[in-house]
This record gives structure tokens, sequence and C-alpha cells, in this order.
């Protein structure tokens, strides 16, 4: 394999700032005529009485980032995309902010739709990602992926 | 030979530790110490890379590589 293993890293929340400068810098690839974004937010899910303030995120990065390349891939071939860019919080993200960040452009939606949701799938089941629900009392349990 | 494993989410949070070493020769003998050093870890279930990708099958530990107790995913 030679995928160009890419960081999906990004400390702390990803801001709508960053999410605006990514879609404007593809103004220029005229290629495109369909972008699709998922963002992750972080829900304030409310267990036993305890309502969650924050998720704490941890990986084992090399291996994600290599997994995610396989992904990004296979699913830049399958859809037949112009660009994937993928972002992923580490560390203590508040309830309301955003953790995940998925990008996926191709000449037509259809293409750019299936791929952006394919590619959240799978790198919620196959990334080795942590996520531990901070509650407000400081008390914590680690986070289980609901299949949809 | 003493390989490293390295421990991740609630595997590290409950054992304390983010890193181990085993002298096991292959990946069931591993889980057996595991078993044997943590009880605690009964009910906990994990899977095992090896050099960065899952193994499904029993597997030969050999000296540099890079282990990892990896238990289930919640990213995203």
């Amino acid at each position: 394999m030679n995928q160009k293993i890419k960081n999906i890293f990004v400390t702390g929340a990803i801001s709508p700032a960053f999410i605006g400068e990514k879609i404007a810098a593809h103004q220029f690839k005229t290629e495109i005529g369909g972008h699709s974004i998922f963002l992750g937010q972080v829900r304030a899910d409310k267990i036993e009485n305890k309502q969650v303030v924050a998720v704490d995120y941890t990986s084992y990065e090399p291996m994600a980032m290599e997994q995610m390349a396989a992904i990004r891939e296979m699913i830049i071939e399958k859809y037949s995309l112009n660009c994937m860019h993928v972002y992923h919080s580490l560390g203590k993200i508040r309830s309301g902010e955003i953790c995940l960040f998925v990008f996926t452009s191709a000449p037509h939606r259809k293409a750019a739709i299936e791929a952006c949701s394919e590619t959240v799938e799978r790198l919620k089941a196959e990334l080795p990602i942590w996520g531990k629900e901070i509650f407000e009392d400081d008390s914590f349990q680690w986070k289980i992926n609901q299949p949809a | 030979m003493a390989v490293k494993i390295q421990l991740f989410g609630q595997l590290k949070q409950i054992t304390g530790t983010s890193g181990l070493t085993t002298d096991a020769t292959d990946t069931d003998g591993l889980i057996k110490e595991i078993a044997g050093r943590f009880p605690i870890l009964e009910n906990l279930t994990y899977l095992i890379a090896v050099d960065r990708t899952i193994i499904q099958t029993n597997t030969a530990i050999k000296e540099g590589q890079e282990l990892a107790l990896l238990p289930p995913y919640s990213g995203g």
C-alpha cells in the first residue's frame, strides 16, 4: 500500500471558521459540482439524571491514520470523488461543539452524498478512537456508538 | 524477549497504565497473561492489533512488533 497518510486529528473542537475556510478553498476546483458535509456534534445526553457536558477523545493515532488512508483511497475510487477531507477532534470537546468534519466533493451530488455517508459509517466502526463522556459532577462513562 | 503493549481507552483507565510488557510468545498467551494480571478486565472485550492491524486468530509475537489492546471504538 502506498496511500498518502494524512493527519486527520485536530486538538480541541473544530471551529465553524475552519469549516468555512475548507469550503472556500474549493472555489477554484471548478470540476466539482457538489459537496457533501457531515458534522458530528457532541450531544448533551442525559444518563440517569446526569448531563453529559463534554466528550474526551483519545486515539491510537498511527493506526487510525493508516486505517483512514485505506478507507479514503477506497471511497475516492468507488465514487470517483474529486477530493475528500476528514477531521476528528482529540481532547475534551464540550457539548454543542463540533468533533467530526467529513467533506466529500464530486462532479455530481449523488456520489458526494453517498461517499460522505459511507465514510462516516466506516470511520465510526473502524477507527481506533475512544470517547469518554464527562458529566457535570466530573464522573464519566465510556461512550458506546449507536448503529446509526 | 519482552514486547511492549500499548493500552487504550477504558483498558488504560481501568489498569492505570498506558503500557505493559509481555513475555508471551503468541496472542493467546498474551490474553491469558492479561486475564491473570488484571482479573478486573474479565468482562471487557478488546481487540489485539499487531503492527497496527487487527488480528483475528492466534498470532505469534515477535520482538520489535507493535502490540496494542483496543476496547470497542467510539469515535465520531
